[in-house]
Formats: C-alpha cells, sequence, structure tokens
C-alpha cells in the first residue's frame, strides 16, 4: 500500500492491490500516510496460498483484476 | 524534560482500565510512566528525552529516547536496564532489519534480544537455565520494553498494522543472554567486530523457533547432521532487499556445545563444516539462502540435561548488533 502511494507522491500512477487478510493494515497505512481516502482493489485468495498457484489459477486472477486496475489508472 | 501529554488517575486501578481500554499494553499490567520515572531512565542512558534512536518511515513515526524511557518504565524495567533497551531499539529499527516487515507481517515473527558481553553479569541477565523462559527480571522487561515500544510507538497493534494469522507468545518479550564463561568460544559480540568488554544487543527477527533434541549423537560431525535435517526442513529465504545479509540463529546448549569443545572445534569450524553443506539441497530439501558462513550465527546458552540446540529462523530481516552505551548511574552500575 505504502508502495503505491509513495509512487503517486512521485507522479506516477499507481493501484494497490491488497488481499483481504491486510485490509485493516492498507486502511490504517493510508491513514498514516494523510491519504485516508486511498482507493484500492481488495482481493482474496481463491485457492491456497500464491506459492504453489497453478498457470490457470494465476490466469483467472488476472483476468478477474486486470479490467479493474486499468480502469483506476484511467479514469 | 519529558515532553508527553500527562493523564492523571485518581488510582492505579483506574490508570490500568484507561491504559488498557486506550491499547497502550500487552494486556498485562504496566508500570505508570510518571514524569519522574522517565527523567530517571533518560538519565540512566545519558540521553536527553528528544534524542532520536530511529525511525520507521513507512508508518511516519520517529522513536525518541523518552518513547524508549515511557515504555521502559511500563515493562517493568530497572533504571540500569535502559542502555540495553536503548541498543535493542538502535537495532531493530536498522534499515536492514526490515521492522515494518517484521512486525506487521502475517506469520507473527518475534523479535529476540541477545545480550553480550560485561552487563549479562552486572545486570542479572540469564544466559543458563531456563534463559529463554520467565523468572529474571532483566530478561522479561527489557524483551518486553522493546516490544512495548513496537506497539505503543511504532504501531504494531494488532488489527491496525500487526497482521499476524496467529502471532506469538514470544512477542510479550524474548531477551536473554550468551553464556560466555562456558566457554573459549568466541562471544557473537566478538566475531562480529566489537571487543569482549563491549557489551552489545542483537536483535534478531524470527519466524520459526524450534528445538534440534538429539540425545544420540556422539561427536561434532553427528550433531552438525541432525542440525542439517532441521536445515533442510525448515530453510532459509531471502529477497532482494536484504541480499547477502540473511542470518540464522543457533542456540546451542552445553550437551551439545560439550561435543564441539571436547573435539577442539571454534565456531568457525562449525560454519566451514556446514557451509558446503548448505549448498546442495537435495531432492526435497529447502535451501538455506545465507550469503556467507558467516550469515550463521552461533550462541552459546541454557543449563544442562536436555542435549539440544535451539533454531531461532529469520523473518525477512538481518540480525543486528548494536554496541550498549554504559554510564555510570546513582547505583554504581555501568
Amino acid at each position: 500500500m505504502r508502495d503505491a502511494i509513495e509512487l503517486e507522491w512521485a507522479g506516477v500512477p499507481s493501484v494497490a492491490i491488497i488481499h483481504q487478510a491486510v485490509k485493516g493494515s492498507a486502511e490504517s497505512m493510508a491513514k498514516l500516510s494523510g491519504v485516508p481516502g486511498y482507493d484500492f482493489i481488495l482481493v482474496d485468495y481463491p485457492w491456497i496460498p500464491t506459492a504453489i498457484w497453478s498457470e490457470e489459477e494465476i490466469q483467472l486472477l488476472a483476468k478477474q483484476v486486470a479490467p479493474v486496475i486499468l480502469s483506476r489508472l484511467t479514469a | 524534560m519529558v515532553n508527553a501529554e500527562r493523564h492523571e488517575y485518581p488510582s492505579y486501578d483506574a490508570l490500568l482500565d484507561d491504559y488498557i481500554e486506550r491499547g497502550w499494553t500487552d494486556g498485562l499490567p504496566v508500570v505508570p510512566p510518571s514524569p519522574e520515572k522517565v527523567e530517571q531512565f533518560l538519565e540512566a542512558a545519558g540521553l536527553n528525552s528528544d534524542e532520536v534512536l530511529g525511525a520507521v518511515p513507512t508508518r511516519e513515526v520517529v522513536v525518541t529516547a523518552e518513547h524508549a524511557a515511557i515504555n521502559a518504565v511500563m515493562a517493568g524495567c530497572r533504571p540500569e536496564y535502559m542502555p540495553v533497551v536503548v541498543a535493542a531499539i538502535r537495532a531493530h529499527l536498522h534499515e536492514k532489519a526490515n521492522c515494518h516487515s517484521t512486525t506487521g507481517t502475517l506469520s507473527g515473527a518475534s523479535q529476540i534480544v541477545i545480550v553480550n558481553g560485561p552487563i549479562r553479569r552486572e545486570l542479572e541477565i540469564n544466559c543458563e537455565g531456563a534463559c529463554f523462559g520467565p523468572g529474571w527480571r532483566a530478561n522479561a522487561t527489557i524483551g518486553r520494553a522493546l516490544r512495548l515500544v513496537i506497539r505503543n510507538v511504532c504501531r504494531a497493534i494488532p488489527g491496525f498494522l500487526d497482521r499476524a494469522s496467529f502471532s506469538s507468545p514470544l512477542r510479550y518479550s524474548f531477551c536473554f543472554g550468551e553464556n560466555e564463561e562456558a566457554s573459549d568460544w568466541a562471544p557473537l559480540h566478538v566475531e562480529r567486530g566489537h571487543s569482549a568488554d563491549q557489551s552489545t544487543a542483537t536483535v534478531h527477527s524470527t519466524m520459526t523457533f524450534v528445538p534440534c533434541v538429539d540425545f544420540t549423537s556422539r561427536g561434532p560431525e553427528e550433531v552438525c547432521e541432525s542440525w542439517l535435517g532441521m536445515l533442510r526442513r525448515y530453510g532459509v529465504f531471502t529477497d532482494r532487499f536484504l541480499g547477502d545479509g540473511q542470518n540464522l540463529v543457533l542456540v546451542v546448549g552445553p550437551e551439545h556445545q560439550r561435543y564441539f569443545l571436547e573435539a577442539g572445534w571454534t565456531k568457525d569450524d562449525i560454519r566451514q563444516h556446514l557451509w558446503p553443506r548448505f549448498q546442495n539441497p537435495g531432492p526435497g530439501d529447502r535451501p538455506v539462502m545465507l550469503g556467507s558462513p558467516e550469515g550463521l550465527l552461533i550462541v552459546a546458552a541454557g543449563g544442562p540435561g536436555m542435549a539440544e540446540t535451539w533454531f531461532m529462523f529469520p523473518h525477512l530481516a538481518w540480525a543486528i548488533t548494536e554496541p550498549i552505551q554504559s554510564i555510570h548511574t546513582e547505583t554504581g552500575r555501568r
């Protein structure tokens, strides 16, 4: 979350993708960084941890998230 | 001069209820940090209240000596422990200690303070039997002081920036000393470039803390083989930010230490024996990603009986050693 905020400060449009388990931290970090309303995309593990995702599982999540990322970056 | 906001309470019970309500404790009672006590602690460390000990840039946090003193009082420290607490905080806030990650992680990594040098004996920091457990004021309160700073100043509060799935009882407090007198092994701080009479605090963030119990080995090579089994099972991982600086800490109990001493093995001999064996993991083995043999830190501690060595597998951080800046205090201790 902080990385995305710092990139924004540097003039680079950014989108943070945040897992459900750290949603509270992301919100806290936005607040601490002085941008309490900074938006992010919330995802959840549809399966087991990322390290052992199959190619198909990665593609499925990417297809779900990519349009939202694009719309945020081009809004 | 103490700068913190003042709160007054009609009783200790009222103070404690309010502190817990505000989230200023680890759930256990604390000692009230009166301005007089905080001043006394600052004096014991020879520091001004606004002296900066470090920062957590990602959290917009700057940690001062006053923050350290308030939390050391609350943790139950004696004033003369303050220089150790200050060194531990400085170590924890070193860039490569990666404190934002190690205190916010889902894994619930814990911060371990290892004390070396003469101050261990002066402050009665236990490094022998039961040194990891309760019963010694210095061990219990120095480790707790660091954790209260992590919570109250650095904002690693469960549900806020601490997102541990389970967390760990090690997060209440974890501080012990190396038993430097048990052998002629070079102590940890000497191996890391300090003189033997310079006391130091080393802070190591650990994700997995497990014993290797082995009653059957009868020599240094056999003990090393047992250790390798554990290392290959758990592995040590790193990333680009940490580079080659990752550390793994092995705390060797007297029963295992005896085999190395009888065979004349130094700590470095152990490293040289293990290092080539880290390089070629077999099928199913996890890698041990240390940048050099010196990444393996060996500490002597514990009491006799159990033939065991404790492994402190790192979270994503270097173990950082900071000198303890001791001064004379009214108690006559250094």
